[in-house]
């Protein structure tokens, strides 16, 4: 790697656009959020005012998210994204793992096929999987002519897991794919020359080669799916809340922008942790370079 | 910026001094306040809310080219023009949250000169107590919030009261609720006697606990589908719109619609112009134009509401004017309670209900 | 094994194996089941898409006359078109900066890159229109001519989509063995050269992976564009969402299922458009 010293103008030539861009578009938008995040609606007249503020009151809205209610509802988002980002890390990974071994004519077809899904309208994307899954929908409809069921497939938190894997699953599908793509297949094969099974070679050489997708992939899934709020809110039951919901509904039904603010960056927090966790994690495990 | 903006407080003003210098150049394009106004006009409405040919007819009656948007709930009309209007000429705000629209001076007073078809609106609707005399708004359509239910399998094939919903067992799994605080919360202080707007703590703490009680009979919390919950089979009994239980009663004759006897919620949606509309003198010929007798039956006709419009309700069918299910008869009406806005705090503690019961 | 027998089936040769065949049959099915339901749907005569009644190509008349739906189209088309188009670019820089030099606070850098990944899309959605309405952008531009008009919703677009570019050629770039680069430099070809010969081509992959993920992001983004629209840039997601409150109708699909089409082709002719260059590096 070289410093930037050593070359200046290609280093600002290349820094420059992105980080300006990001600056001015996301950074100064997100100050206007984070000084929500410390005001209160303004009291004029006595009446809570709809639409002024007074900023930089304090940090009511924090202390108001840290209720355990809130605690809660965070901790069942954190686990049901988990549970839903290793869903998708499984089916991932033989997909993007097959694509990358599919000879080359294949190859552009397959990751189209997987792409696709996705360029249809989040909302009738889930609207058709309401289809599917419902109590005289298709599945169960077949399942019917087999004697079985009707099951409830729907308005559970099971329902939840399966929209989310289904809906971010290019998320993960693409960065693996861009990482096996440029494994060294010599590695794998020096591995079974030497004797090694398939599944080791798999377990000991290809999952640690791939790790950079991997992680890059846990992390495009996980973090949406903290954040996300149509999945849950169309295909969970009476008990499917998440955090998105509650953020949502600050911004629109209750016109509560501070707390709303102050949850946005509770949530923030959060996923840095979980963000410094595996940072340490790996520093602590530094055997292999990854 | 200022002279875009002048409502800009002082605190916020110099929060954003900096930003704003910084666009300066972006902004330094004024809309034209041309004497004659250009010949455009943005409705953001509802889907489904409007007659078929209503925006061409008002084109060939004026000249004016209208164009609508659609909103999915008055939640998110109000999040869209709060920060300021992205360009909007008539909005259609339920009561409430025109209420709360006008406390905030987010619509604009109408000039009643250039609106004379207001001589067509019904009685009842010529004033109101969430708008005194009319100032901001027009009446639009009405209607309640009741029960829909499938006949075959409701026990005795009648609903009347919220107690099948709200307080019994007998169909765990097989009902929804609306996915909203207002009116989930509301009816559950009507099914308790108390005032659907009601702010009182310990009434409002009894309808958390029925209602956290009930949640495990529960199928789905459901924003605006419910009608179709039931005509799919997934539910048996929705807490639901009578317009959207009507849409689908149309194509299944097992599915009825009851306003219980506890009473409800009786809703009035309205017309009015947000503040910022660029083209206000076309916003106020168009509420005239919806105000006509025959361009409001052609919109009642297509959207089958109840119609505020009394000179489009004399000229219309029996089959729509005596329709029950569209105009409830006045005793159930009369049961029946308008919501309220009952302020910005009353507002945050039922949010903290609903997300107490959600959890839950 | 069985599978040695056939020629050219080595050990490697993973995509002839019958379990992963089998494997990607059923997740392919899964995936897409929900899709061809609705491409069937958008042929149905029933309004609201719950049962069969019938084929009938209305729908797609229909949806041809529903101006408002065509031009939602059209402008989420363009808008992911310039959007992904500026995002590639933007992101595949920062990868190759990130990639190559080493800088103070480099670590916290990264974080900031990350940001718009990390952060829920309803708070970058008001945030950017907190900031629009504030700066007076939001009024100057909506007033602007199509496609101008777009401008603030592909700048918002952009800023969400190229950290997701950057992550992804990043991680290609990983792998990249510099050696390749020096013996460029060795053999006399330029510092400039030495990127369009080398570097880019083996970059390929993750452009590619890149810019399909931010075309996906822009096309499909409901809440940030939901926030930062007007009525006259009005785009599909926005359009589906304030639609389908109410159930999804035919006449959706139908316009779905064009969707569909026009992107899968435009895809499959830029592929085929870049299929030789490619051959020819290789």
């Amino acid at each position: 790697m070289d410093n930037w010293k050593d070359n200046r103008s290609v280093f600002w030539t290349l820094a420059g656009p992105g980080t300006f861009w990001l600056l001015v578009f996301f950074i100064l938008p997100l100050g206007f959020l984070f000084v929500m995040s410390f005001s209160d609606k303004a009291i004029i007249n006595g009446e809570v005012s709809i639409t002024e503020y007074d900023y930089l009151t304090g940090i009511s809205n924090y202390i108001r998210s840290v209720d355990t209610l809130y605690l809660t509802i965070i901790w069942k988002s954190i686990w049901v994204s988990a549970l839903a980002t290793v869903l998708c890390l499984l089916t991932a990974y033989p997909i993007a793992f097959g694509i990358c071994f599919a000879s080359e004519k294949w190859k552009p077809l397959l990751l189209l096929l997987v792409v696709l899904p996705f360029w249809i309208n989040l909302l009738i994307r889930t609207y058709a999987l309401i289809a599917v899954f419902r109590s005289q929908g298709y599945v169960n409809l077949a399942l019917g002519a087999v004697g079985l069921g009707p099951y409830d497939m729907l308005y559970n938190n099971f329902a939840v897991i399966f929209g989310l894997v289904y809906v971010y699953m290019p998320f993960m599908v693409l960065p693996l794919y861009a990482t096996i793509e440029r494994l060294d297949k010599s590695y794998l094969e020096a591995s079974l020359d030497l004797g090694a099974s398939q599944f080791t070679t798999f377990l000991k050489v290809t999952i640690p080669l791939t790790m950079p997708g991997i992680i890059t992939g846990v992390i495009l899934v996980f973090i949406p799916c903290l954040g996300s709020f149509l999945t849950p809110d169309l295909l969970g039951g009476a008990n499917a809340i998440m955090i998105g919901n509650v953020i949502e509904r600050q911004f629109k039904a209750a016109n509560d922008w501070p707390f709303g603010a102050a949850l946005s960056f509770m949530l923030m927090y959060a996923t840095f942790a979980a963000l410094m966790l595996r940072a340490f994690l790996a520093k602590r495990s530094a055997g292999v370079d990854v | 910026m200022t002279t875009f903006r002048p409502k800009f407080s002082p605190s916020r003003r110099t929060l954003l001094k900096g930003t704003g210098a910084m666009f300066a150049g972006l902004t330094l394009l004024p809309r034209f306040s041309l004497a004659e106004e250009e010949k455009k006009l943005n409705l953001y409405n509802w889907d489904t809310y409007i007659g078929e040919t209503t925006l061409a007819d008002f084109t060939a009656a004026t000249g004016v080219e209208a164009k609508m948007d659609l909103f999915a709930d008055n939640d998110e009309l109000f999040a869209k023009l709060k920060g300021g209007n992205p360009g909007y000429d008539v909005i259609v705000p339920t009561n409430d949250m025109l209420e709360r629209m006008i406390k905030a001076n987010m619509v604009m007073p109408l000039d009643h000169a250039k609106i004379p078809n207001m001589a067509n609106i019904d009685k009842p609707f010529q004033d109101a107590a969430f708008d005194p005399g009319r100032k901001h708004s027009i009446p639009y359509m009405w209607g309640t919030l009741g029960v829909g239910y499938r006949k075959s399998k409701v026990e005795g094939g009648v609903v009347d009261s919220w107690k099948i919903l709200l307080d019994s067992d007998k169909y765990a799994g097989r009902l929804s609720l609306l996915g909203d605080a207002q009116n989930v919360i509301g009816v559950a202080l009507k099914y308790l006697g108390h005032s659907f707007n009601s702010v009182d703590a310990a009434e409002l703490k009894k309808a958390e606990d029925l209602l956290i009680a009930q949640k495990k009979y529960v199928k789905v919390f459901a924003d605006d589908n419910g009608q179709d919950l039931l005509a799919s089979g997934e539910v048996d009994v929705c807490q639901e719109w009578n317009g959207d239980i009507i849409q689908v009663m149309a194509e299944d004759e097992d599915i009825a619609y009851a306003v219980p006897t506890e009473g409800s919620l009786v809703w009035q949606d309205t017309m009015a112009i947000p503040t910022g509309a660029p083209h206000p003198e076309n916003a106020h010929a168009f509420l005239n134009f919806v105000l006509d007798a025959k361009a409001g039956a052609h919109i009642a006709d297509t959207i089958k509401y109840a119609t505020a419009n009394a000179g489009a309700k004399a000229i219309m069918d029996k089959s729509y004017t005596e329709n029950t299910s569209i105009f409830p008869p006045a005793e159930i009406v009369a049961k029946c309670e308008p919501g309220l806005y009952l302020g910005e705090e009353a507002t945050k503690v039922r949010d903290e209900i609903w997300t107490r019961v959600q959890a839950a | 094994m069985a599978e040695q027998m056939k020629p050219g089936s080595g050990p490697l040769d993973y995509g002839n194996r019958l379990w992963l065949k089998i494997l990607f049959g059923v997740i392919f099915f899964m995936l897409y089941v929900p899709i061809i339901t609705l491409v069937a749907f958008s042929f149905n005569t029933d309004r609201r898409g719950i049962v069969w009644r019938g084929f009938t190509f209305d729908n797609y008349v229909k949806a041809w006359n529903n101006s408002s739906l065509i031009e939602a189209m059209i402008n989420s088309l363009m808008i992911a078109f310039i959007a992904t188009l500026i995002a590639t670019v933007l992101g595949a820089m920062v990868a190759l900066m990130l990639w190559r030099f080493r800088f103070p606070f480099k670590g916290a850098y990264e974080a900031f890159m990350g940001l718009p990944i990390v952060i829920p899309e309803i708070c970058m959605g008001v945030a950017l229109l907190l900031f629009f309405n504030e700066t007076g952008m939001m009024t100057a531009v909506v007033a602007m001519p199509w496609p101008l008009n777009l401008s603030n919703i592909i700048i918002a677009h952009v800023a969400f989509c190229f950290p997701f570019v950057a992550i992804v050629v990043r991680s290609r770039l990983v792998g990249f063995n510099r050696q390749l680069e020096e013996a460029s430099k060795d053999l006399g070809a330029s510092e400039w050269q030495t990127f369009w010969k080398v570097i880019v081509p083996f970059m390929m992959p993750g452009l590619v992976a890149g810019a399909l993920l931010a075309f996906t992001l822009s096309l499909d983004d409901f809440v940030i564009t939901f926030f930062t629209s007007g009525p006259e840039t009005v785009t599909f997601p926005v359009k589906v969402y304030s639609l389908v409150r109410r159930g999804v109708s035919p006449e959706i699909n139908a316009a779905s299922t064009v969707l569909i089409v026009i992107t899968v082709v435009a895809t499959v002719l830029a592929m085929k458009l870049q299929a030789p260059q490619k051959s020819g590096k290789g």
